[in-house]
């Protein structure tokens, strides 16, 4: 039936997605404003079908789990499908895909401020640049050619304009000049970056990188890395995974290295210049200034759902069936052992550090 | 055609319950009217008979007559969405939907939508507990549902006309007739329902939004005596349904689901005292079309059409009934998902009856499939009954039963992060049964208690490639107790009826040793009908405990109850005319409640109708 189809490609698309989690605001933060300061969150996607996606934090010594802490605040369900978070200052943005909203939430307390939901369709990550929220959008699923980037005016929280873009916006990041969307393709398949000018809001170009690109880092000099992951055997068409570099002063493409054909890195995580992918049921580990891709996993044996670094740990998340509550393994970078498990909720796809 | 009388129904219920108490009074004759004679002879366990004033209440869907009527658990995405049943605890595709004889469970998804089934023109419809897989064929793991048309060999015209309308401007309109003589009978019924479906989501500001929907179905069929001791019959069925399929509480909806179904039988028999030879022909054709946006032009679709040719071969020697069937059937399958899909079965089976005396019942049956797109198990079952007098006997039955994998299941085109598996396995279950039945003339007492046992179920997960697919994952096993008590009394023109039943259910993960999600422990139904003269009271409830929604059990949908209540009254106009108007108010007590989390289920409502029968 098109339901479980539906449902096979929401959680399909899913598998593909990367925590977006550019945010350079980690600084500690002294005093106490609010009960979700310095911790974890964990985005929860939910149900695909019917239910809500929640948010559970953690504390950051792990001792503290709340489950489902915006329900919790504000005495609401999030929504059908809970895609990510983006943070401007002391706000968090809260993505949610399927209910085609953005719930405004005080990052530290949870408390709602505000829903945008006009202007919204299938959005899927936001990021700030130069005073506005940018948030790639689908458009309508069966519709290959009405995919935008939506501007939220952040002190009104609407929907200010949009942004045609090409097919598939997912992962977007921005530094203070420009916001860059990969275009892993939605339903389809893309192999795109597009480059909007934050003063302009017009796609000033537009790269060229791998088959689905999943996931952008940026380096401390300022480059932005591009993860694709290549065309996965189902597509007829079998391509490698690639990692770009991009050179954000003239956005051109600095260098790119090609996986082998059967691999399909995703997840890029970074902490200072070590670059961290899962592929191939193992995490692999890449230094920005080396000129080959690693040939050693750094950690076997594991596959995370959702996948990131921070802070001298490793944060992977587990789906188990897809209709039970995750959860979340965090490992010790330096001795790469397992320190904690975690039960999250239901699909974990998200994690953030607040 | 049902043989309806509106101020007697009383009596008819008191007809008994179970198919195996009217057995004896069989005819040959009625034996080869009837089609699904494998119901009547070798379905040695509990088989409730849904009477026709039942029907009357909840005609309009499949859904409604059961979760009032019977211990099966419903789950529906909203009113008249789609809607899959668990019978003891199972999954949906094993539940089998068995039309005059033949397994109407769809290629694609192994289910039967019961908001797809219109059971109001059927002449007889029975729920049987229990697995059936010999009898039945694929699905039959829970129990099967029979719908089937009832030829009437006499003199007779009759013509019936109902129209109702009640609130979310939802409209009915049925005509049925059924005319024949000694030789040659015809029976037709049309049904159409239109409803806007936009009831509020009580404890919110929300309705009901994208929830409209339409369907039509006719019955018709034909049974003509070419000569002494041949019958020639043909049935036939048409659902035409449109639905925008409601969103939930959390994500709106703007999508739209079209289906298409065409079910074709044509029946020689051959017949004398001792034998009966049938040969069947059968064609059925399935077709869906899904807009995820209603307002775009763009949809997937897949459709289904299946041949099948059956020959059915039974003999009675005295006390010993043998049984002998041989199948055919082709199955193709496309859609927007699916190419290609081809499927050739013969099934071979082999049914077996003793009467070892007058006490003692027993039968075996033995059933294999020879299949070209995966292997079947050879699947048998095992039963016997006991009767101690006429109103009180015990049985016993043992079976091996299992589901096919679906054209989804083995030919999904791989694409889009899913794929079929052509390695998939059928689903088989091997379980027991006993029960007991008491059954007098003002009360019938029932229990059963059942324990299934099943492997290899099928679920779609991602592989190791990322890629969902269908796999033998889960095994599980269900156990319960099956109780039904029914009383009747009357006094003068007071006629009192109580029905009930109690179904406790344990289905179980052996894995996790976690409770299967959607399956409640308890369910309960209760009917009270009370009728003085031309007038009738009725009071309906079900009670569905809380069932989880998570696999690991760390989330639940609460419990709830719903009831009915209704009045009716019937007007004797002339000798030939009778009019009834009745009205029923649903969810009496405006219950808010879900059967399937986040889809919120209708407010109190009303229904008015008028029915005319000549």
């Amino acid at each position: 039936m098109k339901i479980n189809k539906v449902s096979v490609l929401v959680a399909m698309a899913a598998l593909f997605v990367v925590s977006c989690s550019n945010d350079d605001d980690g600084v500690v933060i002294e005093e106490v404003k609010g009960d979700y300061q310095n911790g974890i969150l964990i985005v929860n996607e939910g149900p695909f079908n019917n239910g809500s996606g929640t948010v559970t934090y953690i504390s950051n010594d792990s001792l503290l789990v709340k489950d489902a802490i915006f329900k919790l605040e504000n005495n609401e369900d999030l929504g059908n499908i809970v895609q990510s978070i983006a943070f401007d200052e002391e706000r968090a943005y809260i993505v949610v895909n399927n209910s085609h909203k953005i719930h405004v939430v005080n990052r530290y307390t949870f408390k709602s401020e505000a829903v945008i939901e006009e202007g919204l369709l299938n959005p899927r990550y936001m990021t700030v640049a130069n005073g506005k929220g940018y948030v790639t959008n689908w458009g309508d699923s069966a519709d290959e050619t009405d995919d935008y980037v939506s501007i939220i005016d952040l002190n009104a929280n609407v929907v200010s304009s949009s942004i045609p873009v090409e097919l598939g916006p997912e992962a977007i990041t921005s530094n203070s000049d420009f916001v860059y969307v990969a275009h892993q393709g939605a339903f389809g398949q893309n192999n795109k970056v597009s480059i909007i000018d934050a003063s302009t809001d017009v796609v000033s170009s537009t790269l060229t990188v791998g088959d689905f690109p999943n996931s952008m880092q940026w380096d401390t000099s300022g480059n932005l890395w591009v993860l694709s992951g290549g065309a996965p055997e189902y597509t007829g068409e079998e391509t490698n995974g690639t990692l770009t570099e991009i050179n954000t002063s003239d956005n051109s493409i600095v260098q790119t290295f090609d996986f082998e054909t059967t691999e399909h890195p995703g997840d890029l995580s970074v902490e200072d210049d070590t670059f961290y992918f899962g592929m191939s049921n193992a995490v692999y580990t890449f230094e920005s200034g080396l000129d080959a891709l690693p040939t050693e996993a750094f950690l076997n044996n594991v596959s995370f759902y959702s996948m990131t670094v921070n802070d001298g740990k490793l944060y992977g998340t587990d789906a188990k069936d897809y209709a039970s509550k995750g959860d979340l393994f965090i490992y010790d970078l330096n001795t790469k052992e397992l320190t904690n498990t975690i039960s999250v909720g239901i699909i974990p796809g998200g994690i953030y550090f607040n | 055609m049902r043989n309806y009388k509106p101020f007697f129904f009383i009596l008819i219920s008191l007809c008994g319950v179970c198919g195996y108490a009217q057995r004896d009074s069989i005819t040959v004759l009625d034996e080869v009217i009837l089609t699904d004679v494998r119901l009547l002879h070798f379905s040695n366990g509990k088989v409730d008979v849904l009477k026709d004033s039942i029907v009357d209440r909840n005609g309009s869907s499949l859904t409604d007559l059961l979760q009032f009527n019977s211990s099966i658990y419903l789950k529906e995405n909203g009113l008249g969405m789609i809607s899959s049943p668990s019978f003891r605890g199972t999954n949906a595709s094993q539940t089998a939907v068995i039309w005059n004889g033949i397994n109407i469970n769809s290629q694609l998804t192994g289910q039967v939508d019961f908001n797809t089934i219109v059971p109001r023109n059927y002449g007889s419809i029975s729920v049987r507990s229990g697995g059936g897989s010999v009898q039945f064929g694929s699905g039959a793991i829970g129990g099967s549902v029979h719908l089937n048309d009832v030829f009437r060999f006499d003199k007779h015209s009759e013509h019936q006309l109902l129209v109702s309308y009640g609130s979310f401007d939802t409209k009915n309109f049925n005509y049925s007739t059924s005319i024949g003589t000694k030789r040659t009978t015809v029976g037709f019924g049309v049904n159409y329902l239109v409803s806007e479906n936009d009831y509020k989501y009580l404890g919110t500001d929300q309705r009901n939004e994208n929830g409209a929907f339409n369907n039509i179905n006719v019955n018709a069929n034909v049974g003509h005596e070419i000569a002494e001791g041949q019958l020639l019959k043909f049935y036939h069925n048409t659902f035409i349904g449109d639905r925008d399929f409601s969103g939930t509480i959390t994500a709106s909806s703007n999508s739209n689901y079209r289906d298409y179904n065409s079910r074709n039988l044509l029946e020689w028999s051959h017949f004398n005292e001792k034998r009966i030879h049938r040969v069947k022909f059968g064609y059925l054709y399935e077709k869906y079309k899904y807009y995820d946006n209603k307002e775009r032009e763009s949809f997937t679709f897949g459709n289904t059409n299946t041949f099948l040719v059956n020959y059915d071969y039974k003999i009675d020697l005295n006390d010993i009934i043998l049984n002998g069937i041989v199948d055919y059937s082709y199955i193709e399958a496309k859609g927007t998902d699916i190419e290609n899909g081809k499927r050739n079965t013969l099934a071979t089976t082999l049914l077996f009856k003793h009467n070892l005396g007058e006490k003692i019942t027993y039968g075996a049956n033995l059933r294999k499939e020879f299949v070209n797109d995966y292997k079947s198990p050879f699947v048998y079952s095992l039963n016997a009954r006991y009767s101690f007098n006429s109103y009180h006997s015990v049985y016993f039955n043992a079976s091996k039963n299992y589901r096919v994998p679906t054209f989804n299941e083995v030919y999904w085109i791989l694409g889009g992060g899913s794929g079929g598996n052509p390695d998939i396995r059928p689903e088989s279950s091997l379980q027991a049964e006993i029960g007991q039945t008491f059954k007098k003339e003002k009360y019938t007492f029932q229990w059963a208690a059942f324990y299934i046992d099943s492997e290899n179920l099928i679920q779609w997960r991602p592989n190791n490639d990322g890629i969902w697919t269908p796999i033998n994952i889960k095994d599980a096993s269900n156990y319960g107790l099956e109780v039904s008590l029914e009383l009747a009394e009357k006094w003068g023109n007071h006629h009192v009826t109580w029905k009930n039943s109690y179904a406790l259910t344990e289905a179980v993960d052996s894995e996790t040793e976690n409770s299967l999600m959607y399956v409640p422990r308890h369910k309960v139904t209760t009917s009270l009908t009370y009728a003085y003269s031309d007038w009738r009271l009725f009071y309906q409830l079900f009670v569905n405990s809380s069932v989880f929604v998570t696999s690991d059990n760390s989330e639940s949908l609460s419990g709830y109850s719903v009831s009915n209540l209704g009045l009716s009254r019937g007007f004797k106009i002339k000798e030939k005319l009778n009019i009834e108007t009745s009205l029923q108010v649903n969810n009496l007590f405006n219950k808010n409640y879900q059967n399937v989390a986040y889809r919120p289920m209708p407010n109190r409502n009303v229904q008015l109708k008028l029915k005319i029968k000549i």
